[in-house]
């Protein structure tokens, strides 16, 4: 057991955080290049970026919008993100980690704090996991990672908590650290292919959208023309079965394309 | 406000010929011209397929299958849902139709395990179930706002509606009116001929001066004219107090303006069904502005019109060098605000309300403008809440006003939210610049009894605007 814990804290975790931070950069690098393509392709390439940046930071710290409606929902999923992460990152047994790993260390929370944290973010994800569970539109929507999400994410916080505050016989300790440690990589490594990718996407999904509605010129009769549909307008969707003979040509494609 | 499952029954009932959809293979409400049924699936992937080569769709969806949470959290904000209380009518459920379908086969996990798994793919059952659901949904982008993630659920109609439009499912109301509009005679979707445009401008210079008592004309064709008019073109057919109004505010600020007897509709229902269309509309004006050399493209009172050009005819007509435009409410607000038009405020008097049409408020686009105005010359204006940028929809939006057989749809799923917004405020009279909205704001109050008149706002402008001294 002593073992596979060591083989946890060491090469395992750098090798789930080296996944992580790899596959987040590759799927923010697609986004911008997405981006960047799409205006590309685009005439319009003006962005109202006040509007963006508005609406995109309305979303990242909700203080203002989350409780309008759903409240209780909306306070909860506020705390459990807070919580999420805040007490790893600043968890005085994690700072002590990373100081004997590479040398940086920062403050850490007191320990009083750490641990409510710890339990409400344990909490909330229960809560949040019940709520998604009672609440019949929730049900219709979800999948089965948005069930295994918040009980997931608990059992690094839950197992932490026992071994830092319990005093527990020897092997349930290490039976809670190895629990601790391997659910924290498998997340680590699950993060870049789920939903919770947003927490690297999220600050770009105003622009997305935005740039999503500028329309590249010509792109209709290209389509049209891909399709094999170029003389034959896809507003005159009988036309393939009996197009009419009378019928003018549609407005020519040089005409579009010369513009 | 759920409704009860009988009101539900009734707003859903297909009331078509059952062996029109057993021929169709499409039980949705709206009429659709006979199509081809075979091998619809392939055909639906192969449109979208070209769609997604040629356009920027494919950045939404990447983005959206990544971060889609599934919070349920739009369900609040969506007036569909909100009265059907139906799960398939929330926005994210509607949206996850096709992005599933992108999901499996537009993505490597997803082609994978659909190998994997032996998941033959996309059904016709679920492109019927697109079919209902993209028209259930009037495209207002009101729970855009209420996403936490960013996803705009009217984006991913917009694209659904286009990729089945592709392969022959559109409403049959929009798509005749189109062809009428780029491929017809008359050339706009009305089917006006300029021969009743010109006799229709005539009388109402004939009205304004037996109500008003000055001469006010509608110039035509005029060559380097500051403005080109275009008003949704079934104005001229029913709302001409409206544009009795609107000649009068121009009389009133002596600009220079004109309407084009070469294309004079506003009316884009490419937006709301087919970006190939909405481009060649658009083209239509382009054409017009440059025949008659004009300055600025002036849109009348109509929200999806607005919003078409002023957002798509810079992307599909020259992009930052495209002319601008504007709306017929910005241009009366700066001529108020600079003290160009008398407006007396003893003349409507009844309590006031006004609708944003979604079009034009959800951008921000206009929302104060109007109020502002409104205030100028109505002492009794009431606000309904929400509004502004948070209006709630017509429940005619997205194209589905025009489509007369779901009436029942319209004045109790969609609308049974906004009716009871409009009954709350008391208003003898609702403001409503947009011609969607009229018409869909007044069948539904007539169908849900509430006691008020729905107006264009330069209808209630025409009435206090003092043109003495002119
Ligand atoms: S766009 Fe409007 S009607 Fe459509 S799902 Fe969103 S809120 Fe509902």
């Amino acid at each position: 057991m002593e073992a596979w814990i060591e083989f946890g804290r060491g090469p395992l975790f750098r090798l789930s955080f080296a996944l992580m931070v790899l596959g987040l950069a590759r799927i923010l690098m697609l986004t911008l290049v997405g981006v960047a393509e799409a205006l590309g392709r685009a005439a319009d390439r003006r962005v109202a970026c006040k509007e963006v940046l508005g609406k995109t930071l309305v979303w990242l710290f909700p203080i203002r919008r989350l409780w309008t409606k759903r409240p209780f929902y909306g306070t909860l999923s506020f705390l459990f993100h807070l919580g999420l992460l805040v007490t790893p990152l600043f968890l005085a047994a994690h700072i002590l980690l990373v100081r004997d790993a590479i040398g940086l260390s920062w403050p850490a929370l007191p320990r009083p704090a750490a641990n409510w944290l710890t339990i409400l973010t344990a909490a909330a994800a229960l809560a949040l996991f019940v709520g998604r569970a009672a609440h019949a539109g929730s049900r219709a929507l979800s999948r089965l990672q948005d069930y295994v999400w918040p009980p997931l994410l608990a059992v690094p916080f839950l197992t932490g908590y026992f071994c830092a505050n319990l005093a527990l016989p020897p092997a349930a300790y290490q039976w809670s650290m190895f629990l601790h440690i391997y659910a924290g990589c498998l997340i680590m490594v699950l993060i870049p292919f789920t939903k919770i990718a947003h927490c690297v996407l999220l600050p770009l999904s105003q622009l997305v959208t935005t740039v999503s509605w500028k329309f590249a010129q010509g792109a209709g009769d290209r389509v049209a023309a891909t399709l094999g549909w170029e003389d034959r307008p896809t507003w005159v969707p009988n036309a393939r079965l009996n197009a009419p003979p009378e019928r003018r040509p549609m407005v020519r494609k040089r005409e579009v394309t010369t513009l | 406000m759920p409704l009860n499952d009988a009101q539900i029954a009734r707003a859903r009932a297909i009331t078509k010929k059952p062996e029109v959809v057993e021929r169709q293979r499409l039980p949705v409400r709206y009429h659709v011209e006979d199509l081809e049924v075979r091998d619809r699936p392939r055909r639906f992937l192969e449109a979208f397929a070209a769609i997604l080569k040629h356009t920027n769709y494919g950045l939404a969806l990447d983005h959206y299958v990544r971060v889609s949470a599934k919070c349920a959290r739009c369900s609040t904000h969506c007036q569909v849902y909100l009265a059907s209380g139906d799960p398939e009518d929330i926005p994210c459920h509607r949206s996850e139709l096709l992005l599933s379908v992108y999901r499996r086969h537009f993505t490597v996990s997803g082609i994978l395990r659909g190998r994997l798994l032996g998941d033959p793919g996309l059904t016709d059952e679920q492109i019927q179930q697109m079919a209902d659901s993209f028209y259930n949904c009037t495209a207002c982008r009101r729970c855009s706002l209420e996403c936490p993630m960013g996803l705009d659920h009217g984006l991913i109609t917009h694209l659904g509606r286009y990729i089945l439009s592709e392969i022959g499912i559109a409403p049959r109301a929009l798509v005749v009116s189109t062809r009428e509009q780029l491929l017809g005679a008359s050339g706009n979707t009305s089917a006006i001929p300029i021969a009743a445009l010109l006799d229709n401008l005539e009388f109402m210079s004939e009205e304004i001066a037996s109500i008003k008592n000055v001469e006010v004309r509608f110039p035509v064709d005029v060559e380097g004219a500051e403005y080109l008019f275009f008003a949704p073109v079934s104005d001229y057919l029913m709302e001409a107090d409206t544009l009795m109004g609107i000649g009068a505010l121009f009389h009133a600020t002596g600009d220079s303006w004109t309407i084009g007897t070469g294309y004079f509709d506003a009316i884009n229902y490419g937006l709301f069904y087919n970006d190939q269309i909405l481009e060649h509309v658009l083209h239509k004006i382009r054409r017009e502005a440059e025949r008659l050399k004009t300055r600025k493209i002036l849109i009348g009172e109509c929200g999806h019109a607005s919003r078409s050009a002023k957002y798509f005819y810079p992307a599909y007509c020259g992009g930052p060098d495209a002319l601008p435009v504007l709306n017929i409410l910005e241009y009366a607000h700066d001529a108020w605000k600079a003290g160009r038009l008398k407006l007396r405020n003893d003349i409507v008097t009844e309590t006031v309300t006004y609708h944003d049409p979604c079009n034009i408020a959800r951008p921000g686009w206009i929302v104060d403008q109007p109020r502002e105005l409104l205030k100028a010359f109505c002492p009794n204006f009431v606000e309904m809440t929400p509004n502004g940028r948070e209006n709630i929809c017509c429940g005619g939006g997205g194209g589905t006003v025009s489509i007369d057989e779901i009436r029942p749809f319209r004045t109790s799923i969609a609308g049974v939210v906004k009716a009871e917004q409009i009954r709350a405020t008391g208003a003898k009279y609702c403001v409503a610049p947009c011609a969607n909205c009229k018409k869909q704001l007044r069948e539904l109050m007539q169908d849900q009894q509430v006691d008020c008149e729905v107006v264009g706002l330069h209808d209630l402008l025409f009435k206090a605007l003092d043109l003495e001294g002119r």
